[in-house]
């Protein structure tokens, strides 16, 4: 749960989203087509014309039929991947590697951010507070974003572990006076930047969510292992052939004239090719939290 | 060179955000999308607080979903949704043409429609993901006051603001399919509810109001005690301020002759002041308006919008209530953004050519419209000197006399026939004749052409400044108001109020043309590489900076201030926009010793203004290959 657009959509203003229903489709494993689970997002309007124009041209460069629908939350889609009612799903490194012990579903491609396929996350500060190093913060205020998000929880607590002031699995209580879970990385940045909180454990982009003029009064003082960013996932028996082909139209995604159909795929910057060892960080740190054995 | 100003009020975010960092998009400001209450709710109060006020809109917000909300869904729907006579409150205070009731009315409503929510949330605790989207549904609510809450009563803000966090750390989490959910702390949760409702209910549905002579939602506790004190100027749900995108080229004539900027000093401050919201009074200097946020890089701005102010996008009334009380007019004339590409070219200025001098035009904006201090002889000589720079897009159509080149369509060719074809019905003129082509498709004179009524019975008020043609392509829609949205509209609007009975081959050979002659060989900005939007920025804010240099050794205090606070300022928010974000902190190091530099001047210690400026030229150096 890290992506930037998928805390924002989904947890600022959640309780607003229509809720798309959850139309899983008829039971699929025997039809010629390729199915899309989409998760939810604030604007269901756009999200259901951005599942119109990319299932079209998908369907053109794959020669099957394209259809996307959009689940009511994570666990639709996964339960969707697992029946066969969904061939592919969009998610973040943690649901992903949750889904992938539970139903096989296997990532295909990762999504490309400024250049990378991962991204970090950080401990942010004001730039006129004493707070200079992490050490500096035992017994304050901390805010992350949500206690099941990677980039906006479990990493920036475990940069916390990496530097022996806290062990993995112990209460960060027993370190910070006070932990806060602010429901996004702006609100979380938001409380830091009004004093609220004496840091923000966030995605490493989340000073962007502040206004550029806040943006000059924060400062980051640590950052977290690489994190794997947002995945593409296919189904555990999806046709070889058939994925083989949706995995090569994705990344025509990346060619010059095909650039702008990215904003209807949750606006990366491009795709690659998923490498499965990369996932073995979320893998440990999902164990050490409890969430996965 | 001109560049656009961030906004800088609370809620307004990057669009990179979105995308954890799309480069090519990193400067662009957007709203977070409002909760479609607190939406209508905020335009409510803005638009009633407009002389006159502009009740139709008002009544749109409450009726029709709002532009700016998360979901496409009338605020009323919510409204509706509380017990008692809260929503026909509101309709019967909008209805009658109420303010103080519409603040009473909707204050109090917004306010219980947040406190109904919070007890959405605390009835779904045994559920805690539904229990948490109540929480920021409520959160988003609570948005209408908040900002307000922060600055007319702080220690109450800050109080409220770890309430919040409170109530989301203990609303409990779902987990991720099925794992890791995390159990709601119900003690925590009531005590900050607590908090935020009494002081809600205190503060914002109190028996009786004190009658307001503003209607931004200040505390009723505050306002009772210390009368309405002063916050931020604040804008309406919806409003853009930011660049177009793309952007448009600029022209200057001396970047064209390569002359290098940092040897017009003048010319460099004036770049810098028609670049800077501080030559401008409140509200515009706060809301960080300025001139290039209305002609961005000599063009127009088709993206500009302020609900209740602007008619349409890239429209402006710039003699409202809102930016100068005392030059308020009464009249709602929102009018289309013009270009001021080739300003030098097309006197007289105003729509109607009311100033013949640029100088007198530009203080008359400064001044009047927007609410500045009277400029020094100095600013408006620097000003008028770097617009004079504005120059019309190349275009490898047209020759230096207006006629077409053979690059120019076969159609475009038959449609400029047309265009110098005199018409009866046109009191045997043509287009040229008012659209000269060997002067730059003008002729310098006021028409009335029908295109705006009378405004009053015998009124000859309706007649117009000839808009130059060039670069038309690219500065839609058309006419003094923005009613018409494509050159070929034009030319339908002319064939039918002059019945002029053109075939439809012959529309289409007049727009052909007009299209040819508005055309431009490069009329937008490219950006690849370290070409950056940023990169743009710090050429030009060092080169703002440069004109310290011949401000120096004459001690102006006054001039050199004014400079150094805007590149200061603007230099760290651009930053922002950075493609190469680990740069950022020595961004905001080289503007921290032009925020030096100024500290020292207004000191009047020169001789430590010197050291500081020595440091940033030092730094300037050292970190430019960093800086895009």
């Amino acid at each position: 749960m890290t992506r930037l657009t998928i805390d924002r959509r989904g947890l600022v203003l959640a309780g607003l989203a229509i809720a798309a229903a959850p139309h899983a489709p008829a039971l699929a494993q025997k039809r010629k087509e390729l199915v899309l689970a989409f998760i939810p997002q604030e604007n269901p309007e756009k999200l259901q014309g951005d599942i119109k124009v990319i299932s079209a041209w998908l369907a053109k460069e794959i020669g099957v039929p394209v259809r996307g629908f959009v689940g009511s939350d994570h666990a639709a889609a996964v339960e969707a991947l697992r029946n066969g009612d969904a061939d592919i799903s969009f998610m973040g490194a943690l649901p992903y590697v949750i889904a992938n012990a539970q139903t096989g579903a296997i990532a295909v491609l990762a999504e490309v951010y400024r250049g990378s396929p991962t991204y970090t996350g950080r401990i942010f500060v004001r730039r006129d507070g004493a707070i200079e190093k992490l050490a500096d913060l035992k017994g304050k205020a901390i805010a992350f974003a949500d206690p099941i998000s990677e980039s906006g929880y479990l990493y920036p607590l475990d940069i916390f572990v990496e530097n022996g002031l806290l062990q993995r699995g112990e209460d960060p209580k027993r370190f910070f006076g006070k932990v806060y879970f602010a429901g996004g990385y702006q609100q979380a940045m938001q409380a830091m930047q009004a004093g609220l909180v004496d840091a923000a454990g966030v995605s490493q982009y989340a000073d962007l969510l502040l206004t550029p003029v806040q943006q000059p009064q924060v400062k980051w003082i640590a950052e977290s292992k690489p994190i794997p960013s947002h995945v593409v996932i296919a189904r555990k028996d999806l046709d070889p052939t058939l994925k083989a082909k949706f995995v090569a139209a994705m990344l025509k995604l990346n060619e010059p004239q095909n650039v702008a159909l990215l904003k209807h795929v949750y606006s990366p910057d491009g795709y690659v090719e998923a490498d499965p060892k990369s996932f073995d960080g979320v893998r440990e740190l999902a164990k050490a939290y409890g969430l996965m054995k | 060179m001109v560049r656009r100003r961030f906004l800088a009020w609370m809620g307004i975010v990057l669009v990179a955000a979105l995308g954890q960092g799309a480069p090519a998009r990193a400067d662009i400001g957007v709203e977070t999308p409002w909760h479609p209450a607190a939406a209508a709710y905020r335009s409510m109060m803005f638009l009633g607080d407009l002389k006159p006020v502009v009740w139709d809109q008002i009544g749109a917000a409450y009726e029709h979903p709002h532009p700016a909300a998360a979901v496409s869904r009338p605020a009323k729907i919510y409204f509706e949704s509380l017990k008692g006579e809260a929503a026909t409150a509101m309709v019967k205070a909008i209805a009658a043409k109420d303010r103080q009731a519409l603040y009473e009315t909707a204050t109090r409503a917004t306010s219980q429609l947040t406190r109904q929510t919070l007890a959405e949330a605390t009835a779904s605790l045994a559920a805690p993901g539904k229990a948490h989207q109540k929480v920021l549904e409520a959160q988003a609510l609570y948005r209408s006051f908040g900002e307000f809450i922060d600055q007319a009563d702080p220690e109450a803000g800050r109080r409220l603001g770890r309430a919040w966090l409170e109530l989301t750390s203990s609303a409990g989490s779902q987990g991720v399919l099925g794992i890791g959910a995390v159990a709601p702390e119900l003690e925590v949760f009531a005590g900050a509810r607590k908090a935020i409702e009494e002081y809600l209910a205190a503060n914002f549905e109190p028996e009786r109001f004190t009658v307001r002579e503003g209607l931004t939602p200040l505390p009723e506790s505050v306002v009772a005690a210390q009368g309405e004190v002063k916050v931020k100027p604040w804008l309406p749900p919806g409003s853009n301020l930011n660049n177009q995108d793309p952007l448009p080229k600029l022209v200057l004539n001396f970047e064209e002759r390569e002359i290098k900027e940092t040897d017009l000093p003048l010319v460099a401050y004036g770049d810098m002041l028609f670049d800077s919201p501080l030559i401008f009074g409140e509200p515009a200097r706060s809301l960080g308006l300025a001139c290039s946020s209305c002609h961005n890089r000599s063009d127009v701005n088709q993206t500009f919008f302020i609900p209740g102010i602007s008619h349409q996008k890239g429209a402006i009334d710039t003699r409202g209530s809102f930016f100068n009380p005392l030059f308020n007019d009464r009249r709602r004339g929102s009018l289309d953004i013009p270009s001021l590409r080739g300003l030098r070219f097309t006197a007289p200025y105003g729509r109607d050519g009311r100033f013949g001098s640029l100088r007198d035009f530009t203080r008359n904006v400064i001044v009047s419209e927007f609410a500045g201090n009277e400029p020094t002889p100095f600013m408006l000589d620097a000003l008028v000197a770097y617009m004079l720079e504005f120059d019309f897009l190349p275009n490898d159509k047209l020759d230096k006399r207006g006629g077409l080149t053979e690059k120019a369509s076969a159609s475009a060719v038959r449609g400029a026939k047309l265009f110098r074809k005199p018409f009866p019905q046109m009191d045997g003129k043509a287009c040229a004749t008012c659209h000269i082509p060997s002067a730059n498709f003008l002729d310098r004179q006021a028409h009335d052409i029908g295109s705006a009524r009378p405004s009053y019975e015998g009124g000859r008020d309706g007649a117009f400044d000839t808009p130059t043609l060039l670069g038309a392509k690219f500065t839609a829609p058309y006419f003094h108001d923005g009613s018409l949205p494509t050159l070929a509209s034009v030319v339908d609007w002319f064939n039918d109020r002059y019945k002029l009975k053109l075939r439809k081959s012959e529309l289409a050979d007049l727009t052909a043309y007009l299209e040819t002659i508005g055309d431009a060989n490069e009329p937008y900005q490219k950006f690849e590489g370290r070409k950056t939007k940023f990169r743009l920025n710090w050429e030009e804010l060092t080169t703002f900076a440069s004109t310290f240099e011949t401000l120096l050794p004459k001690r102006d205090a006054k001039h050199a201030d004014l400079m150094l606070e805007t590149v200061a300022t603007d230099l760290a928010a651009d930053a922002s926009g950075m493609t190469n974000a680990a740069a950022k902190p020595k961004v905001y190091e080289v503007a921290g010793y032009l925020s030096d530099t100024r500290k020292a001047i207004v000191a009047d210690d020169w001789a430590a203004a010197e050291k500081s400026w020595a440091r940033f030229k030092e730094f300037q150096a050292k970190y430019d290959e960093e800086m895009y």
